[in-house]
């Protein structure tokens, strides 16, 4: 398969932009790579059931979406200190540059897909988060907004041995969207390095107007004794594609990934969620919870691969998602592949709508039949919010699920 | 003084082809008064509630139920009653509306909801039953003061979790009070409030939620569908306690569906009635549970058989 070639894209648009960021050579050289292999990449894989192909990246028009050299962003960067750095790379490279060198890419192969290694070549913005060992910082955050046709970014989160950090990352459109008219497109890649004994949760906050397309892809890796704890959200866009995904290799690492979606009009999620258990007595739980009204779709996988050498695995995953209108459809596959059976495992999802029993209980205690849903739909939201540890971000989210109730 | 008039109500499965399952139900229950109503399996008993409440499950095919209500019943809106049979027919409204009149219906199997805590839930009840009210009365007294329901929208505009922000229909100090008093007399603890409603309750737990709900919401006339079943004997007591104290202190008229006499030990009925067949087939005093209590339904059968 492949490949979409974008004529506009020349070794000369990267050179500028790594240029323009000051990068050192080995950013650059990472930036030429993931161009050339482009030309060979495959898109990420998709969902197929019979007659159907869910998510339709094909026909993505990259030729117009990708405008590399007029990339713009306005982020707000909070809770760095003399302890912990929250730095845009192009300000981490004169005193973290080996630290970044050496974590960078080491979780996430660039040349993953045509999507990833795309994000990689043009990306201008994002964040480098360092938390040394035994710090222990709870209220990281990054704001961005969305101010042109495209916009790349990368963040790298080091988190080194039993260290702890909070992070929220939220992602809006910018308000003078007269500047850009049309479909736009936003790349997010994330990658955590999880030292040992160390505790991560990453909240992630999408929230970007309807005319943009959003690939994401997060990937953790676990070190002995580490917990990556995943929170992704996605309530904006046109066409979402979210990859949450740990790596489980140290002995005793856990993580959990929890995601919410809401989608309304003709909005489209493709949310996913996977974790490889390749040490001994990891623990994984995967979470999703979304809601579909008018003719929104939502398409979930969800993997849990044990791998031969995780002895005493536990892993469970469930996917729920609620209908509010008989036009919306989901698809829902979780997956368990199991290669050691010393394993307690459980999966499940379900696709359903609200409870006519449930609504009629409390339309009898005089609540009206909208209010009612409405607060169904948020009391099924309740069991997600509750793994939030932030305020903010819970309060953010129940915000979003608000605003789409009225 | 309100009174529940149910006249010749027939009704079905509402689906292709549903099962007849009420073939004309007459039935009166005033505010004040307890009655049973008793029958096999299959009877009718407990579709004739849902029926009363409005749920969307049956269809009704004839009759009609009606809702009298006096100066007493609407002390609390802005409304005079100069019809000397002031009524509400309750096929024609929402299931909402009819609870906002004063029917409250105790379920058999209360629904569990996850992620609505009680003290969330039962404030936006009584909110939405003042508010719905105000609009129900407002509407029907349309010469008067109708433009202001209009300016006040019905916005939903502050989370469930939360709890509904205050308008001035019950203060939170109130509420507490009200609660807290009519817990007590169930026996029940405080630290229900903070759970989920009836999610993880226990058999007896949701039936003692069924009759906190409706003491909160002082209804005109509760359908209590076989609340004793399936409590052992400290609850059904406790129940029974709620029960009475509705009656004596609010006024509620009972509609009580059960199986046995146990319950009835405890609420002593004015009337008692007995279905068969989609039919009240005869009706008595409280010493007719006793005789059913002994004798089963078969004579009543008979009885009606024989009439027929």
């Amino acid at each position: 398969m492949s490949t979409k070639a974008i004529e506009s894209l020349s070794e000369d648009t990267v050179r500028r932009i790594a240029d323009e960021r000051d990068e050192p050579e080995w950013l650059l050289e990472t930036r030429l790579d993931a161009l050339s292999a482009l030309e060979t990449a495959d898109l990420p894989d998709v969902i197929q059931t019979p007659g159907r192909l869910w998510t339709d990246l094909e026909s993505l028009d990259f030729e117009s979406l990708v405008d590399p050299l007029n990339q713009s962003d306005a982020t707000e960067r909070g809770g760095g200190d003399d302890d912990v750095v929250v730095l845009p790379f192009t300000e981490a490279f004169d005193e973290y540059g080996d630290v970044i060198e050496a974590n960078f890419g080491s979780v996430l192969d660039p040349e993953h897909n045509y999507l990833t290694a795309l994000s990689v070549a043009l990306f201008t913005t994002g964040t480098f988060v360092y938390v040394p060992e035994g710090v222990d910082v709870e209220d990281v955050t990054v704001r961005a907004e969305m101010n042109s046709r495209s916009l790349f970014s990368q963040t790298l989160v080091v988190a080194e041995e039993s260290s702890s950090v909070t992070i929220l990352e939220a992602i809006e459109s910018g308000d003078d969207e007269a500047a850009v008219e049309g479909d736009r497109y936003f790349s997010n890649l994330v990658e955590i390095v999880a030292g040992e004994n160390s505790n991560v949760q990453f909240g992630s906050l999408q929230n970007l107007d309807t005319d943009t397309y959003t690939y994401s892809l997060k990937r953790a890796v676990t070190d002995t004794y580490a917990t990556v704890d995943w929170i992704e959200s996605n309530f904006g866009s046109k066409l979402t594609r979210s990859d949450v995904e740990t790596e489980l290799n140290g002995d005793g690492s856990e993580s959990q990934i929890v995601g919410t979606f809401f989608g309304t009009d003709d909005q489209h999620f493709d949310i996913n969620a996977r974790v490889w258990h390749q040490a001994e007595q990891t623990t994984a739980d995967l979470v999703t919870r979304g809601v579909l009204d008018d003719v929104a779709r939502s398409v979930y996988e969800g993997v849990q691969d044990v791998g031969e050498d995780a002895w005493n695995t536990s892993s469970y995953q469930r996917e729920n998602t609620l209908m509010l209108s008989d036009d919306a459809e989901a698809d829902a596959s979780p997956k368990l592949i199991i290669h050691n059976h010393d394993t307690e495992a459980s999966h499940s999802a379900t696709v359903g709508q609200v409870d006519a029993e449930d609504l009629f209980y409390l339309e009898s205690r005089s609540i009206d039949s909208r209010t009612a849903r409405n607060m169904l739909v948020e009391g099924f939201f309740v069991p997600v919010l509750e793994e939030i540890a932030v305020d903010e971000f819970r309060d953010d989210v129940q915000e979003l699920v608000l605003r789409r109730l009225q | 003084m309100a009174t529940l008039e149910i006249n010749n109500l027939h009704a079905r499965v509402a689906e292709e082809g549903g099962e007849r399952i009420l073939r004309g139900v007459d039935l009166t229950v005033n505010s004040g008064e307890i009655h049973a109503l008793m029958g096999p399996n299959g009877s009718g008993k407990s579709t004739t509630a849902k029926v009363i409440a409005g749920h969307p499950a049956y269809e009704v095919t004839e009759g009609e139920i009606l809702l009298h209500l006096d100066d007493e019943d609407v002390a609390d809106v802005d409304v005079d009653l100069d019809d000397e049979d002031y009524h509400w027919e309750l096929l024609e409204l929402e299931p909402n509306e009819r609870a906002a009149l004063g029917i409250f219906l105790g379920f058999q199997y209360p629904a569990e909801i996850e992620g609505v805590t009680m003290t969330n839930f039962l404030r936006q009840a009584l909110n939405a039953k003042a508010d719905e009210r105000e609009e129900l009365f407002e509407d029907e007294d349309e010469d008067e003061e109708s433009a202001e329901a209009d300016a006040d929208d019905e916005g939903y505009d502050t989370s469930p979790m939360e709890g509904p922000a205050d308008d001035g229909e019950i203060g939170v100090a109130e509420f507490q009070e009200i609660l807290s008093e009519k817990m007590e007399l169930l026996d029940m603890d405080e630290k229900f409030m903070q759970r989920y409603l009836n999610a993880g309750f226990s058999g007896g737990e949701k039936k003692q939620n069924e009759v906190l709900q409706a003491a909160m919401l002082e209804p005109a006339v509760a359908v209590l569908d076989e609340i004793d079943s399936g409590l052992d004997i400290d609850r059904l007591q406790d129940v029974s306690k709620g029960i009475n104290a509705l009656r004596d202190e609010q006024g509620t008229g009972i509609l009580q569906i059960t199986h046995y006499q146990r319950i009835l030990d405890y609420v002593e009925p004015d009337h008692v009635h007995v279905m068969l067949d989609g039919e009240v087939a005869k009706s008595g005093g409280a010493e007719l549970a006793e005789q059913l209590e002994d004798e089963g339904y078969d004579w009543v059968r008979e009885e009606a058989f024989a009439d027929a």
